[in-house]
């Protein structure tokens, strides 16, 4: 029981990563969908993609370096 | 087991101004620590600093591994980027040609898709050159890492030259080549980022007036409360973002290269000889592979932080909200 803290980091980085697959999966269904309407338009969609893409991969990535640090930070002494 | 994982792994990541404690536990001569020999090979070299200098008003002022990387990247990029120009300037008619060609494709590449969309035509000049050295500095320093140019040294340490424990030799192979991996590194250059954004909204509007942009105007003065410091909050959190973002990615992609070798060696240590070399052949392929997704990533995480910067910086110069 005192190393509970594992399982709370365990579940919150299988929660990290279904979180950051979903959004990225919607992102690039949407490019998808966008470049098949309107195929000339495929370097703006791919440009507009972009950004916020890694704003999210960065937000997913914090969260697995705050999970790192509750990992060892936390625990008996 | 988090007792020893603290002991271990904690230490050489966030105690940055004290050395690993000494090795206390039972550990057999040649049992191979998987968790110890990964964070040896991704962190900064401080127990043994290639010059040691003395602590100045609490500051270490040492070379350490990362130290000196940073310093060869930024000679090599002085160094070749000025000759390349130089000779292209010193041409008759003014022709690129080889890798000059390349240069002059990335410095367009950075100055017409990266800066001009987002700061604008009047300030592509102002802002071009911060951009394109962060783009070049980080890009280069990613890319030492995965050169294995201190590994090499290691096996000639190793089974030619054998010098001594103490040797220069000995000091600068310990530790890891990345010296963006290590979030002091891209702390600072999230800094130069910090102060840019600030320095940009002054130049475009005047001091005060950059501060009054950070909210939008006309809204009823209860909204301010809560708005002012969300935007405070965002100004400090959007630096630490970035830091985290090179650190963390860097460091990710190493570890992962070097838990998929180790696996050769644990399997080794468990099963024997003959497992070991069976594991290796699955292992080193998969760690090559990975290797390459980590040239991938090298190359975006460049340019992610340089264009989230110039973004940060447009957003300064063009306040739209």
């Amino acid at each position: 029981m005192e190393n509970i803290h594992l399982f709370g980091v365990a579940i919150g980085l299988g929660m990290i990563v279904i979180g950051a697959g979903l959004g990225i999966g919607r992102f690039a269904a949407a490019a998808a969908d966008g470049i098949a309407r309107q195929p000339s338009a495929s370097d703006k969609i791919t440009g507009a993609i972009n950004l916020p893409l890694f704003l999210l991969e960065g937000v997913a990535i914090l969260a697995e370096v705050f999970a790192f640090l509750i990992l060892i930070m936390a625990g008996p002494k | 087991m988090p007792e020893l994982f603290a002991e271990r792994v904690v230490m050489p990541i966030f105690a940055l101004q004290e050395p690993i404690p000494a090795e206390g536990t039972a550990a057999a001569e040649g049992h191979f620590d998987a968790g110890k020999t990964i964070i040896e090979h991704v962190s900064n070299n401080l127990e043994h600093p290639i010059v040691h200098l003395p602590k100045i008003m609490g500051i270490d002022f040492s070379v350490t591994k990362h130290v000196l990387m940073l310093w060869l990247v930024a000679a090599f990029l002085v160094v070749v980027l000025t000759a390349l120009v130089r000779r292209y300037l010193a041409q008759d008619r003014l022709v690129p040609s080889g890798l000059m060609n390349a240069l002059e494709a990335v410095v367009e590449f950075v100055r017409d898709e990266i800066v001009r969309p987002n700061v604008g035509n009047k300030w592509v000049s102002t802002w071009a050159p911060l951009i394109l050295t962060f783009f070049f500095f980080i890009l280069i320093a990613n890319m030492v890492g995965l050169v294995p140019i201190f590994e090499v040294l290691a096996l000639l340490d190793r089974w030619v030259l054998h010098t001594g424990e103490n040797s220069w030799l000995n000091h600068v192979i310990h530790g890891g080549s990345t010296a963006t991996a290590n979030f002091n590194v891209t702390a600072a250059l999230a800094t130069i980022t910090f102060f840019s954004i600030i320095i940009a909204g002054t130049m475009a509007y005047g001091f005060t007036t950059h501060w009054k942009n950070l909210v939008p105007h006309g809204l009823a003065w209860p909204i301010y409360i809560l708005l002012i410091p969300i935007e405070i909050m965002g100004m400090f959190v959007r630096p630490f973002a970035l830091t985290m973002r090179l650190a963390a990615n860097m460091t990710g992609g190493h570890i992962a290269i070097l838990a998929i070798l180790s696996l050769v060696f644990l399997f080794s240590e468990a099963f024997g000889h003959a497992m070991g070399i069976g594991v290796g052949a699955i292992a080193v392929p998969l760690a090559s592979l990975v290797s390459l997704l980590e040239l991938i990533v090298v190359f975006v995480q460049a340019y992610v932080f340089t264009l989230l910067t110039t973004v940060f910086i447009g957003m300064a110069i063009h306040v739209h909200h």
